[in-house]
């Protein structure tokens, strides 16, 4: 408990700054929609212009981006892409900040396991993260109402929302795995920056066939089809089946490895 | 009982040379000085010791425990590394109380002694500390628990000779109130000043491990000889002769036998001076440590040069 605790404490900066940005990325986008809304025909055509990749690139869908929703599912592929780099850092981090700051020499030879030790650490940045959705869906519910003339489905709203927190708990759990596999890691960002857009890019460039099943398993980015939760109202199954391995699987490996790891001195 | 029990590690790395098959029992009470170069393989007996890295082969357990398996046994473990690094930005105060969170007993009143014993302000931001005030708060978070075995892995570095006073004075009242002392050290004073028994590693094996006291009596003789004319460095060639150095007229050496041996041989020069002394621990030492080219020239080794090197 008390290592949780503190590990909440630590990240709790870093965690509103997240928030605060995930906000006002999504306020900013936001608040251009009624305007859009509004020359809706015209825009379509502007859009329709860009050549076909750009716009599977950018998330733009054609025949939705005048709805509140299709708009939102757009400009949601980049909030979902900094909430994917927030969750890696802390997967990476979470563990590899013990050798970086050159403290594991206190943390770990206090009278309890590493599993112990794993265990409060990533139950802490799993709670960040919740509380980032928390936070997140609520004030951006919020803000949809106040701001929005058009009728939306609070549903489909919350429903598309919540799968950056199912990324997010895929880019926590393959950050930790990575990060056990380093003896050091000096710098986080630029290694999770790193796997984040590559499978970002992997994503949006690689996979071009939405029905291709087996060419979307390659990106978490593709696990969660918007267009298909606004059409369905659900999640597709494979996908959270997928992603639920994924997380349960890069976390037993980190275990694993982590308990079997030498945690080398200073030098 | 022995509080620590190593036997037969080994750990290579992969690139390096870890340790072999060391062997270690140090028993309740003891202050045991651990004694090498640096490099030596010290650091990597201790951190297998305490559980922060596995052997290749071989075991090593703290009260009959091994670490890895059994990490409730370092709820009795105070350790002191050779730098300390903390979460920067805390309190000295709030990082003993999550340190003292570990242990489930309150250790407030003991972290208000240590620390005005250490002349430790409670109140600074770990960030702030120099690196000599770091080292006390890792002294007071080593034993801010009174835990039962105290590992210290090169203490001394980065404290005033005053602090290191202090410290050696809390280790020492420590030891008299039954904790058991385990410590690491390339300086040899301070090991002579305190340990009851030392261990010697060199070149990840252990050399020798021997109780201070046969150490320091044990027929341990420093030589050193002026003669009227050259010495016949022949005449020195004798088992337990050692540091060996010749100089114009004059010759010392370090030696360990039967005095009475080395009486004869001298009997037969024309002296100008002698002097017979007990050699501190760093000379006897030397000769397990130093490396053949820094050494001094042992006579059976010697074969021609005329011209030895000094130290």
């Amino acid at each position: 408990m008390n290592i949780f605790l503190y590990e909440l404490k630590s990240l709790r900066k870093s965690m509103l700054l997240w928030t605060v940005s995930l906000l006002a990325l999504a306020a900013l986008y936001l608040s251009i929609f009624p305007s859009m809304a509004k020359d809706a025909e015209e825009f379509k055509q502007l859009l329709g212009s860009y050549p076909e990749a750009i716009r599977a690139m950018l998330g733009i869908n054609l025949d939705y981006i005048t709805s509140l929703l299709g708009f939102y599912s757009m400009i949601f592929t980049f909030i979902i892409l900094c909430g994917a780099i927030q969750a890696m850092n802390l997967g990476v981090s979470i563990l590899s900040k013990e050798s970086r700051e050159r403290t594991a020499d206190f943390l770990l030879v206090k009278p309890v396991s590493r599993s112990f030790i794993v265990n409060a650490k990533l139950l802490a940045a799993i709670v960040t993260i919740v509380i980032t959705n928390i936070l997140f869906i609520g004030l951006s519910t919020l803000f949809v109402t106040l701001e929005n003339t058009q009728n939306f489905d609070l549903k489909l709203f919350i429903m598309i929302n919540l799968t950056m927190f199912f990324v997010q708990l895929i880019f926590i759990a393959i950050g930790m795995l990575v990060s056990v596999f380093f003896k050091k890691i000096k710098n986080v960002l630029p290694l999770s920056l790193g796997f984040v857009f590559g499978f970002y890019l992997i994503g949006t460039l690689l996979v071009t066939d939405h029905d291709n099943k087996m060419e979307r398993m390659i990106s978490p980015f593709k696990y969660f089809d918007i267009t298909y939760i606004i059409n369905n109202g659900s999640y597709e199954t494979l996908y959270l089946l997928v992603s639920a391995v994924i997380v349960v699987a890069a976390i037993a490996i980190s275990y694993v490895i982590y308990n079997r790891k030498d945690i080398h001195g200073v030098s | 009982m022995n509080v620590i029990e190593i036997k037969n590690l080994t750990k290579n790395y992969m690139k390096s040379r870890g340790v072999v098959d060391v062997n270690l029992n140090i028993e309740e009470g003891e202050v045991f000085g651990f004694i090498g170069p640096n490099g030596a393989g010290k650091s990597t007996t201790i951190r297998t010791l305490l559980g922060l890295i596995y052997p290749t082969s071989g075991t090593a357990t703290i009260f009959g425990k091994n670490c890895i398996e059994h990490p409730e046994v370092r709820k009795e473990l105070g350790y002191l590394p050779s730098e300390v690094f903390y979460y920067d930005n805390m309190r000295v105060m709030d990082l003993l109380k999550y340190s003292a969170s570990f242990y489930k007993k309150d250790c407030t009143k003991r972290i208000h002694e240590l620390a005005e014993v250490m002349d430790l302000d409670l109140k600074k931001k770990i960030d702030d500390l120099s690196f000599g005030n770091k080292k006390k708060v890792g002294i007071v978070q080593g034993l801010l628990h009174e835990p039962k075995l105290i590992i210290l892995d090169e203490p001394t570095s980065g404290l005033d000779p005053l602090m290191q006073q202090k410290f050696f004075d809390l280790i020492a009242m420590e030891n008299k109130k039954g904790a058991t002392i385990f410590f690491s050290s390339h300086i040899l004073s301070e090991v002579q000043k305190m340990c009851s028994r030392v261990a010697f590693i060199k070149e990840g094996k252990i050399i020798k491990t021997e109780k201070m006291s046969t150490l320091q009596e044990n027929s341990y003789k420093r030589f050193m000889l002026e003669g009227k004319t050259g010495i016949d460095k022949d005449k020195f060639n004798i088992n337990g002769v050692s540091n060996f150095v010749i100089k114009d007229n004059t010759a010392s050496f370090i030696f360990k036998g039967n005095i009475n041996t080395i009486m004869k041989s001298i009997s037969d020069i024309e002296l100008r001076n002698i002097s017979i002394e007990e050699p501190d621990l760093e000379e006897i030492f030397m000769h397990y440590y130093a490396k053949e080219e820094n050494s001094s020239l042992n006579p059976k080794e010697d074969n021609s040069s005329s011209n030895p090197k000094e130290d």
